[in-house]
């Protein structure tokens, strides 16, 4: 049986430290000034009812995943497990992918001249069993991740324990990464 | 000693094979595709966090937290996980420098270490000569380097050693040393009801209490209140945020105590049995009402009331938490005694949920009746010359109560202006960056412009390092072994720093640098050590399993269960572990005799310092005093920390000035709009001391007659090529006056507001 990975990721105990975006900038190399995985912070409302909302912006590993449907050269194609990656040697930086990304996670990499993105760690971590550098550095451990086949998984329990917000649902991507809802302070 | 053929051990034994497998059974192959774990301790702030370093062909590939602790697991912030981007920062320091321009002026000559240390060796012998060791001030943060700094400075006959304190933690330590006797801890995982007034953990990160607290703010069950001017990330958190008036948290708490007094709802039994002075506490607080408060703090009575309520319902499993550096003003040793007298009113003292003393190997074995967990010898002999401090501190005058260890940064400056008490012409640095970190950097670069001699030990050229005769290029925490520390919490716990990587450019730790200087000039006789592992087993005591664990692991624990000495449960499985223990039992099942043997002057926990009272009359109690931080001013300026960068040390970091390069000043939309300011507009901000010129950062996040920085911007040094010149330092405006009993820096200062 395949794997069905899910990554979750719980606002209510982010604090935006921005540690999950070093550690993927370390473990990939990422470029100056270029993001595969970054926290944003909004403040909203009016002084002194104030809310903050934490977004983890980053690839969500759609099911139905525009990007690989529009890529020309199959160089964005899916895995067994469903993971999204990008074939760096077929990838001719034609940028349809970004533009067809609801999620904004995507850019061309100026030193290799092919389009990046997150990729769950998965060559160099999750193929190895080990857990996706953000969620393993993760200060708060805001984020979890696992196989939803295995019963006991902290993410199956926590996926029927909670009620989950995927991101753009209505876009009907179905997303491997799922948002804890917010629990304290004013909803976003 | 066996320190001779186990050092070569030792070295080898750091290294763990990343891979599974012995390193012996992959034999060659490793060492040609070596891929190793190293555990360590991180240094990217002061929080000291266990880390792991993974080290592939001789490179650091990545760092992250060090699972044999179990309250960090493999968490590591943005800060601890960029500290590769400084390890290979084309931009660090690599080679000693020797001034050969006007002070200040940048210009150098490149030696080699001999030379800057056979430098130095002469001109302090020759300061040494002509005006008295004590012409020497030595200052570093606190860590290892102070500690080495502290013991060189004491041999060499100089009292002059400074640590960070004053100018961060010293009104809490103060307020503990006091009432306690010493540093209390906070159990965050296990409490109920948290009272935050401004302990922004959420952006001053520790991994292990940062972890508790976000653990604790996300739980739908659990409470907390913060009080803050500005609605910091904590804030958000919270399940109530009160805008609190800066410098007047005092008045809040003050209202608290009042209100629990007043109701008689407060732990009688812990304070009539274990604490002196609650009678003078009484009396002194019938005015400080919640409707006396509302004034001060702009928070409504009905307020303390209802949170008064709802902490004395949660006690004692409830926090009233201190932080340090939180919202300071002159009233900062007040306004730290009055929150732990809170929680000594809650009765949490030595309950799960609330603060503890941390149980050192001292301390469990004394109450164990056995010598099971291996005790430290100190490394660092340390006799106090005989000889008067430049500021007084811990002999007489207003710093009579600063530890004489620390002493007060502040009073450094006007030293050195006035030769009084006597004259001061070198100062000694190490990862000490007071042009920024202290208040009035202008002042002190001006007094500095009179030392005969300067010597800063440094990663970076750094602002200080700037005016230094001798800057040394310190190796990085990555590339330097350091001694064993203690670092007991709720059970006894050891960390050392490991070599992950040989120091890229051969440059040398502080400890190592201080112990050849030391021989040089001739006052190294008390030290029982001149290499780093005959350090480590001079501390261990020769105890080569207790040292390879270290090596191993990074970190050492024994298998203590938690113990609370008033939670009789904790108690009953403590007693069933070691026996012994059993004589101390006391009627209720806890070990309450060691609530009569504190080490402070009644042996009890002092709610009223009489201490105290007889030098600062009206301060051996909390009371309402020194609240006032606008000095007539129409704005107050605050600062803070940012989970992104450290004081003065990260903010030239590659990866770390990428996600933050500046500060503008937080300000309300309301005060904008009445300065005529849009986002992004410069303006000066302007008090007595300075006029500095900032831009603007428009939130609805901050009380209209507050402003915010973030800390550790306005770098003027031309060497941190990213960071120089961006943000405001805002200890340019801030005052050099310290705090009344503790000597503390005042970070809150009054300013007004003038568009360019």
């Amino acid at each position: 049986m395949g794997k069905a990975y899910r990554l979750l990721y719980d606002e209510n105990a982010c604090i935006g430290c921005q540690a999950c975006s070093v550690a993927c900038r370390v473990e990939h190399g990422v470029p100056e000034d270029f993001f595969r995985l970054q926290v944003r912070m909004e403040l909203k409302g009016v002084f002194p009812r104030l809310g903050m909302s934490y977004e983890r912006m980053a690839c969500v590993m759609c099911e139905d995943a525009p990007c690989v449907s529009v890529c020309p050269t199959f160089a964005s194609f899916q895995d067994k497990d469903g993971l999204v990656h990008i074939d760096e040697r077929v990838c001719i930086t034609c940028k349809y992918c970004i533009l067809a990304c609801p999620y904004h996670a995507r850019f061309v990499n100026p030193l290799k001249n092919v389009v990046e993105k997150c990729d769950f760690c998965y060559e160099s971590r999750v193929s190895k069993a080990l857990l996706p550098v953000c969620v393993s550095i993760c200060p708060t451990e805001a984020l979890m991740f696992g196989d939803m086949n295995e019963r006991d998984s902290l993410v199956y329990e926590t996926s029927h324990k909670e009620a989950l917000i995927f991101p753009k649902a209505h876009l009907k991507t179905k997303p491997k990464v799922a948002f804890l809802p917010k629990r304290k302070g004013m909803k976003s | 000693m066996f320190a001779q053929n186990r050092r070569d051990f030792l070295k080898i034994a750091t290294a763990t094979p990343f891979i599974p497998g012995s390193l012996g059974a992959m034999g060659e192959l490793t060492l040609c595709c070596e891929d190793k774990s190293i555990r360590s301790m991180c240094e990217m702030c002061s929080s000291r966090c266990p880390m792991e370093a993974r080290v592939v062909n001789g490179k650091v590939v990545a760092l992250q937290g060090n699972a044999y602790d179990k309250a960090m697991g493999t968490s590591l912030c943005a800060r601890g996980v960029a500290g590769i981007s400084q390890l290979y920062d084309e931009q660090r320091l690599t080679q000693p420098l020797i001034r050969v321009g006007k002070r200040g002026e940048n210009k150098w000559r490149v030696v080699s270490l001999e030379e800057a240390l056979e430098y130095i060796a002469t001109k302090l012998n020759h300061l040494k000569k002509t005006y008295g060791a004590r012409s020497v001030i030595f200052s570093s943060k606190t860590g290892e380097s102070y500690d080495m700094l502290r013991s060189f400075a004491y041999a060499f006959g100089s009292p002059n050693v400074f640590s960070h304190w004053s100018s961060c933690p010293i009104a809490i330590e103060s307020a503990f040393e006091h009432t306690f006797g010493e540093t209390m801890h906070r159990d965050f995982e296990n409490a109920n009801y948290i009272l935050n007034f401004g302990h922004n953990l959420f952006e001053g990160l520790d991994i292990p209490l940062t972890k508790a607290m976000a653990r604790f703010a996300s739980n739908p069950s659990k409470k907390l209140i913060v009080f803050d001017p500005r609605f910091s990330l904590m804030a958000s958190k919270a399940n109530e945020w009160y805008p609190i008036k800066a410098g007047s948290d005092l008045a809040f708490v003050l209202a608290l105590l009042h209100v629990w007094i007043r109701d008689g709802k407060y732990d009688k039994n812990f304070v009539q049995h274990y604490s002196v002075g609650f009678d003078k506490l009484e009396k002194a607080l019938k005015e400080s009402t919640p409707q006396w408060q509302e004034r001060l703090t702009g928070i409504e009575a009905s307020v303390v009331e209802r949170i008064a309520d709802e902490v004395y319902q949660a006690a004692p499993r409830c926090i009233i938490d201190w932080g340090h550096k939180a919202t300071t003003s002159p009233a900062e040793y007040q306004r730290s005694r009055a929150i732990l007298i809170a929680n000594i009113l809650m009765g949490n003292v030595e309950k799960r949920g609330g603060i503890y003393f941390p149980k050192s190997a001292k301390r469990i074995n004394a109450i164990s009746f056995d010598e099971m967990i291996p005790t430290l010898n100190e490394a660092y002999p340390r006799m106090f010359p005989n000889e008067e401090r430049l500021d007084g501190a811990g002999q007489h005058g207003s710093y009579v109560f600063v530890p004489k260890e620390h002493g007060v940064l502040q009073a450094i400056p006007e030293a050195i202006l006035s030769q009084k008490p006597y004259a001061i012409k070198g100062w000694f640095l190490t990862r000490h960056n007071p042009l920024i970190t202290l208040a009035h950097p202008q002042k002190m670069k001006e007094a500095i412009q009179n030392l005969e001699f300067i010597v800063v030990n440094d990663i970076y050229l750094s602002d200080t390092a700037m005016m230094a005769d001798v800057v040394l290029p310190e190796a990085t925490y990555l590339e330097r072994d350091e001694g064993i520390r203690d670092q007991s919490d709720k059970v006894p716990c050891y960390t050392m720093r490991n070599c992950v990587i040989p120091s890229l450019y051969g440059t040398k730790s502080a400890l190592e640098i201080l112990r050849s200087l030391a021989q040089k000039l001739g006052v190294d006789k008390n030290y029982k050590w001149d290499t780093m592992a005959k350090l480590r087993v001079h501390q261990a005591k020769g105890d080569d399993a207790f040292l390879e664990v270290l090596l191993r692991r990074g970190v050492a624990t024994f298998g203590i269960p938690e113990l609370f000495l008033r939670e009789s449960k904790d108690v009953e499985r403590f007693v069933e572990h070691y026996p012994k223990s059993k004589a101390l039992l006391c009627k209720e099942g806890c070990f309450s005799h060691f609530f009569h043997t504190l080490q402070t002057p009644s042996g009890k926990v002092e709610i009223f310092c009489e201490m105290v009272e007889k030098i600062f009359e009206g301060y051996g109690l909390p009371c309402a005093v020194d609240m006032d931080v606008t000095q007539g001013y129409p704005y107050v300026l605050t600062s803070g920390k940012s989970a992104i960068h450290t004081n003065g040390h990260t903010h030239n970091i590659p990866y770390l000035h990428q996600l933050m390069s500046d500060n503008p000043i937080w300000m309300h939309p309301q005060t904008a709009k009445a300065h005529g300011l849009k986002m992004g507009d410069a303006f000066y901000v302007e008090n007595g001391i300075a006029k500095e010129k900032a831009t603007v950062f428009i939130t609805e996040g901050i009380r209209p007659d507050t402003l915010f920085a973030y800390m550790g911007f306005g770098r003027d040094a031309p060497s941190l090529k990213r960071a120089h010149g961006k943000g405001l330092n805002p200890s340019k405006l801030l005052s050099l006056r310290s705090a009344p009993v503790c000597g503390s820096m005042i970070t809150n200062v009054g300013v007004k507001i003038t568009k360019v």
